[in-house]
Order: structure tokens, then C-alpha cells, then sequence
């Protein structure tokens, strides 16, 4: 799997993105773009295309991925890095791996998956997570209360597996957004002007 | 205006999932503000909601999730009076119309492989006539449905109480 790690600004689009030259207000308020922030991604660019979708989808990706309490960051991350793999989406997986790597300063989780795939042998919370995220987003259909039992057997509370549920449902969404609308291009290396 | 999510899973006021749902009010707002902008949007870009409401309905079924096309039936019932569009999900009936087929084949490879999406499958739609912005709409209403269908499922799982 390549190492995406610069985030949308290496997404090729397959759809012009939008002029904010030619950019309605609505537009523009979607793209939270003001006289002093200029600065959106190609990938933002192409949602805006469809105004009122894009201005609820960011507040709620927000909410899923950095609302308060519940779910600790990392596991949220970890839930979207599963359902990225299985999608494959690797662009995505790898820009949500890096952040769980931040977030835990343990690098070998995500080397530890990049090598085995999500049936890797992680410690029994991660792996309820990572069973669980892998399962809902499979087959969704296929859930049931029997799903919440191991995630509460390791000390989940409701409202983390909520939170877990948010965050994988919302890489089914995002993947198939960056999949089908354009293509991760090759990052620009350090100090070629191209 | 009822909550979308609720009413798919059953969820009564005052029931423990329902004030569950309520630590998240950001998630069950703009969840809801979601639902209404892809469906009911102010301005469809060119995409009916009957198409939306037809698009749904094929997703829902591609994911075999019953409870889900019930709801989208329903929906597209009130708005394809004909039921022209519900017969092409359904199998009932066949519209050869290049548009259509554009979006359905769209809406089958969103669903089930979105990796394999090639830049000539977006192409396609905008040469059988959509608007970019009814490209966007397009894939924001799969990648939706794909969203809510693991929500409901999250909320089956929760169902069973601790």
C-alpha cells in the first residue's frame, strides 16, 4: 500500500472542481471560504458542486470524527483506517493511519495491519474494534445485538460503540465520495516546482 | 419534522437509544439536515427527487436492506405517480432511456465497487446528459445510503440493551 500522507491536496479530481471565482454565495458558505481563506482542496472544490449536501455533510463529519467525550480519537480513526482497507480505498486508509499514529505514538498498530490486513493480532479492545468495524462494513445487513457483545466485553460503553458506529458508517460514505469522484495523484516531492 | 433515523429504528422518545442518540445532537442534526438536502434539496441540480428517491431504492436493495427500501419505496411512491421510475428498481417494468441506465449503472458500481471507479464511469454521466452538479448529488445519494444503512445497523446492535 502507497504512503498517502498530504491529504486531499493529492487528490486528482475526475469533475471540474468549482471556480470560486464563479462560485455562488451559498457556495462559497458551503466551503466556509472568507476574504482571508482562500485555501480549498480540490476534493471540497468538486462537493461544492452540490451546495446543500456539502454544507451539512462537513458539520457532521466533524461531529462524527471530533465530538467530545465518548470514543477515544484514535479508536475512531482506527475504525475508519478498517473500513478504508476493506473499501480500498488506500489513500484514505493511509491518511487515517498516520493520524492514529499520531494520536497513540505507537507506530507499530498501523505497521502491524499494513502487514497482516485487518485480521492482524492487535490487543483484544482494538481487536473487538477492528472485528466489529470490518463486520458493519461488510455487511451491514448482518448485524445484530450479538455484534455489541464482545465491544462491551472489553468496556465499551453504549455510547462509545455509537461513536464507533458513526465513524465507520461515515468511511462508507467518504470512501465511495473519494473513490468515485477522482484518484489520489502522486504528492509533489519537496522542491520540484511541478 | 420527524427524525429519519428514528422512525427507521424505532426509536420512541424517552427510550434509551433515542437520549443515547441525543449526546451526539451535532450527528442527529446535520444527519437529519443530510437527509433533507439530498432528498428535498432547494435546488436538485437537474436530479428529481424521484430520481433521488429511485436511486435510494436501488441501493437500499443492492445492500439487501429491507427496512431501508421499504422507506425508499414509499418515498418514490409519493413522488413517481407513474411508477415508472420504481419499475426500473423493481424489475417490473424497463425504461430505455440512456440517462437512466447512465445512473443506475452508476449507482451499482458506487455500491458495490467504488474502488474499480474508473474517471471514464463520470464521463459517462456527463455524457448522457448530468449536470456536475447532478454528478455530485448522484454520489452523495449512494454514499448516503451506504452511510445510513451502517448507522441502523449500529443501532440494531444497540438495541439489545446491555
Amino acid at each position: 500500500m502507497r504512503d498517502f500522507t498530504h491529504g486531499e491536496l493529492d487528490w486528482r479530481p475526475w469533475l471540474a472542481p468549482l471556480d470560486l471565482n464563479t462560485a455562488t454565495e451559498q457556495q462559497l458558505v458551503a466551503l466556509k471560504v472568507t476574504p482571508s481563506n482562500r485555501t480549498v482542496g480540490a476534493y471540497s472544490l468538486v462537493l461544492a458542486h452540490d451546495p446543500e449536501a456539502l454544507a451539512e455533510r462537513s458539520p457532521l463529519y466533524n461531529g462524527i470524527m471530533f465530538g467530545p467525550r465518548g470514543l477515544p480519537r484514535a479508536d475512531r480513526e482506527l475504525g475508519a483506517v478498517a473500513a478504508s482497507r476493506i473499501n480500498g480505498c488506500a489513500y484514505c486508509a493511509s491518511v487515517h493511519a498516520l493520524r492514529f499514529t499520531q494520536l497513540t505514538k505507537e507506530p507499530e498498530v498501523m505497521e502491524r495491519i499494513q502487514r497482516d490486513g485487518i485480521d492482524a493480532a492487535l490487543d483484544p479492545r482494538r481487536k473487538a474494534v477492528l472485528d466489529y468495524a470490518a463486520k458493519l462494513t461488510r455487511d451491514p445487513v448482518a448485524i445484530g445485538p450479538a455484534d455489541a457483545s464482545p465491544l462491551r466485553a472489553q468496556g465499551l460503553s453504549d455510547l462509545e460503540i455509537l461513536d464507533l458506529t458513526h465513524a465507520v458508517a461515515m468511511f462508507a460514505w467518504a470512501n465511495r465520495l473519494m473513490q468515485t469522484l477522482g484518484e489520489p495523484a502522486a504528492p509533489a516531492r519537496k522542491g520540484n516546482p511541478l | 419534522m420527524n427524525d429519519v433515523m428514528d422512525t427507521l429504528a424505532g426509536l420512541q422518545p424517552g427510550s434509551p437509544l433515542f437520549d443515547l442518540r441525543r449526546q451526539r445532537p451535532d450527528v442527529v442534526k446535520h444527519l437529519q439536515g443530510s437527509n433533507s438536502a439530498i432528498f428535498s434539496p432547494q435546488d436538485d441540480g437537474g436530479l428529481t427527487r424521484a430520481e433521488r428517491a429511485a436511486a435510494a431504492l436501488r441501493v437500499a436493495t443492492l445492500l439487501r436492506d429491507d427496512a431501508l427500501a421499504e422507506h425508499y419505496r414509499i418515498q418514490l411512491a409519493a413522488l413517481d405517480l407513474t411508477g415508472t421510475l420504481a419499475g426500473t428498481i423493481e424489475g417490473t417494468a424497463r425504461m430505455t432511456e440512456p440517462r437512466w441506465d447512465a445512473i443506475l449503472a452508476h449507482v451499482d458500481l458506487v455500491t458495490r465497487g467504488p474502488g474499480s471507479a474508473e474517471h471514464k464511469d463520470i464521463d459517462n454521466l456527463l455524457a448522457a446528459g448530468l449536470s456536475s452538479h447532478a454528478v455530485v448529488s448522484l454520489s452523495q445519494i449512494v454514499a448516503y445510503v451506504n452511510f445510513q444503512s451502517r448507522v441502523l445497523a449500529g443501532l440494531r446492535a444497540l438495541k439489545g440493551g446491555a
